[in-house]
């Protein structure tokens, strides 16, 4: 054998699920920390592999995206990485009960977690930041993602993890999003527990936390990030989160975006659907 | 249709028959595990943001059966499976491994007309939310990556 030679790495789908793809270097860091754990990765996601989750108000359409998911992962590779837990507890609640999975499943989480040894050589750069991890309670059980990220983040050089007993009731933030009492309690919550611990960041398991938190970055709370963004850091992974950036600009964005991919979505609903999100901010108790 | 699509319209009418199924018999196993104690509802931390006033556990989850069987919950079920967000706390507190988050979770989808029975309580669709994902995709991926990763 050449000794330049390197082994095939394990073809994996990384099914990421529909939502972060608001996060395009959530994304590809996710694929760079695979395939620099030895993996080949290959991404699937968006609206055309979606889970179904989403449709609770009709099971028929639910049933068919759930369907068409499960047929076009079992066409690819014999393991499936999710990096969504809406759609890792519905391939486990739904899914795979009422359709032929052919594949293994295993979270993003759970991976790292279990190669954190091979991960651990990677994190190389330092990260100097006291950092407070969003925690919810549910998903927990079925991944012990509380624990495991942590455990991750103290692995970079310069983390410090500090501790909070709040934990955020549901799943994960967007769920909260027709409930902006109890997202409010969240917000306040999460603000509080990072001062009291002494926090200079607050770092999200899920995106759709980080979607929903980055609002209170963008007011000056605190810093907020996604786990996944601060491996990325200390590997030295050179992608911008542009979401945040655009979240910050607010009206600012469309410059920052430019009138050519702006173009590629069409003003209008760019205006009507995009920048609204970009401009909501979190509303804290005073 | 032509006779050559009626196979494939089998396979779908087959494909949602199992998820139908799947749901119907998990709705029987909790209806027969149940007893009603209310306990996944006095630990659930999601009470306090119901519409309806907070009542004893043991008053509240009869009306989550109702829903189960299709018909109408009391107010204050339905307040609770509307602002069910998959805790799962219920699930350990529970004595009779009924799995209350999946006793909530088909609630919730008979509740909002999902599974084919009068819809109970409202939620807001939002017509621009595989839009607004497709949108965010372009802004953030290549041509190239939208293609072979999305599509």
């Amino acid at each position: 054998m050449s000794e330049s030679f390197t082994p095939p790495g394990e073809p994996v789908t990384f099914w990421y699920g529909c939502n972060v793809l608001r996060h395009g270097d959530i994304i590809h860091s996710c694929l760079d920390i695979l395939r620099a754990l030895g993996f080949e990765p290959s991404p699937v996601g968006g609206p055309d592999y979606c889970c179904g989750t989403v449709k609770d108000v009709n099971q028929i359409t639910a049933g068919g995206m759930a369907t068409r998911t499960v047929g076009r992962l079992n066409a690819r590779a014999a393991r499936v990485v999710a990096w969504c837990p809406s759609c890792h507890s519905h391939m486990h609640d739904f899914m795979e009960r009422a359709n032929d999975r052919q594949f293994d499943m295993t979270y993003l989480v759970d991976l790292l977690y279990a190669r954190r040894d091979a991960l651990a050589p990677l994190l190389v750069h330092p990260v100097p930041m006291r950092v407070l991890v969003h925690k919810h309670v549910g998903f927990n059980e079925l991944v012990p993602v509380n624990r495991m990220v942590p455990e991750l983040l103290q692995m970079i050089p310069g983390i410090e993890v500090v501790h909070d007993d709040y934990v955020a009731p549901g799943y994960m933030c967007a769920s909260f999003a027709g409930m902006p009492k109890a997202l409010e309690d969240i917000h306040a919550n999460t603000v509080r527990a990072a001062k009291a611990a002494g926090a200079e960041a607050v770092v999200c398991t899920f995106h759709q936390c980080f979607r929903e938190l980055c609002g209170l970055d963008a007011s000056g709370y605190t810093q907020v990030y996604n786990y996944i963004q601060l491996i990325a850091r200390s590997m030295g992974l050179p992608y911008e989160d542009e979401y945040k950036a655009w979240k910050r600009a607010g009206d600012g964005a469309a410059q920052m975006i430019g009138p050519e991919r702006i173009a590629k979505v069409g003003i209008e609903f760019y205006e009507r659907a995009i920048l609204p999100e970009l401009k909501k901010r979190p509303v804290l108790p005073k | 249709m032509s006779a050559a699509d009626e196979p494939k319209r089998d396979a779908r009418m087959a494909i949602g028959a199992r998820l139908k199924e799947f749901q119907q018999s998990e709705v029987e196993r909790i209806l027969s595990a149940c007893t009603t104690c209310g306990k996944c509802y006095e630990v659930c931390p999601m009470t306090q943001y119901s519409k309806t006033p907070a009542a004893p556990g043991e008053a509240v989850v009869p009306g989550v059966l109702a829903v189960l069987r299709g018909e109408p919950g009391s107010a204050a079920a339905l307040g609770w499976i509307a602002v069910c967000t998959r805790s799962g706390v219920c699930v350990p507190a529970c004595p009779h491994q009924v799995d209350p988050r999946m006793m909530m979770r088909l609630a919730r989808m008979t509740a909002l007309g999902g599974r084919g029975l009068p819809k109970q309580i409202e939620t807001r669709e939002d017509p621009d939310y595989f839009n607004r994902v497709r949108a965010f995709a372009k802004l953030q991926l290549t041509d190239e990556e939208l293609k072979e990763w999305t599509e």
